[in-house]
């Protein structure tokens, strides 16, 4: 009710939400499949592999937060917590596996 | 803002190419043996700085070569847009103006004698070209 009436009285552009949406997916799209490269060259397996992903992720998006948001992430986001520092990790683990697994393949032979 | 993010992303992608190669190298050089268990603990130190660095040098160059993000809030928005002037619209782009422009920008009232004087004037003129 009180979030209702909020929205009511500071309403939201969807288009905007839709491009930062946008432009946080490239970014880790992007980076994902960089992450992939790194791990396989550095020869990571299991668990490793997992945590340099996300300690990837996690500098990627202080780099977002810093470099593109200006340290004022609710300005550009509804929920900073969910869209910036963990938007997209998960829709980014599928391409980050592919590189990993391609380049440690490659690598090793 | 192009210029530096297009240079960090080459020398990245440089630095990374040479670090994937040289990690290459090194295992087709190095005997491998069934004791040796992971690739890990013999790749060697500036590899992997190497490696790292060029990774951090793309990220930071994705980051910053990644278009600018736009306010969500509806009167920052609009404040921005308003500041910024009405810019060019491009081919497949999303159009957005001021939102408040068809309410800033309207006509005026008609200045009817000006026009009635304008349509005498005129009906005279077509009355003596006539006859």
């Amino acid at each position: 009710m009180l979030d209702e009436r909020e929205l009511a009285i500071s309403p939201i552009v969807q288009s905007s939400v839709q491009h930062n949406a946008q432009t946080i997916s490239n970014i880790r799209n992007l980076t994902a499949s960089l992450f992939g490269v790194a791990a396989g060259t550095l020869g990571l397996e299991s668990y490793p592999g997992f945590i340099f992903y996300l300690i990837g992720s996690f500098v990627v998006s202080t780099l977002i937060f810093a470099l593109r948001a200006e340290g004022k992430p609710s300005e550009y986001f509804h929920q900073p917590l969910g869209d910036l520092w963990g938007g997209d990790v998960v829709s980014g683990l599928s391409s980050f596996v592919l590189t990993w697994t391609l380049f440690y393949g490659l690598v090793r032979a | 803002m192009t210029l530096l993010s297009t240079s960090l992303n080459a020398l990245g992608l440089l630095l990374l190419t040479h670090a994937v190669y040289s990690a290459h190298e090194h295992t087709t050089l190095t005997p491998t043996s069934p004791s040796t268990t992971s690739l890990s603990a013999k790749l060697p130190f500036d590899i992997t700085l190497e490696l790292l660095s060029s990774v951090l040098l793309i990220c930071i160059g994705v980051v910053l070569a990644s278009p600018d993000l736009k306010p969500i809030q509806w009167s920052k928005w609009a404040g921005k847009l308003e500041r910024e002037g009405r810019k060019e619209v491009r081919e497949g782009e999303i159009q957005e103006g001021n939102p408040y422009l068809q309410l800033e920008v309207r006509k005026g009232f008609l200045d009817i004698r000006e026009k009635r004087k304008e349509f005498a004037d005129w009906v005279r003129k077509g009355a003596t070209s006539l006859s």
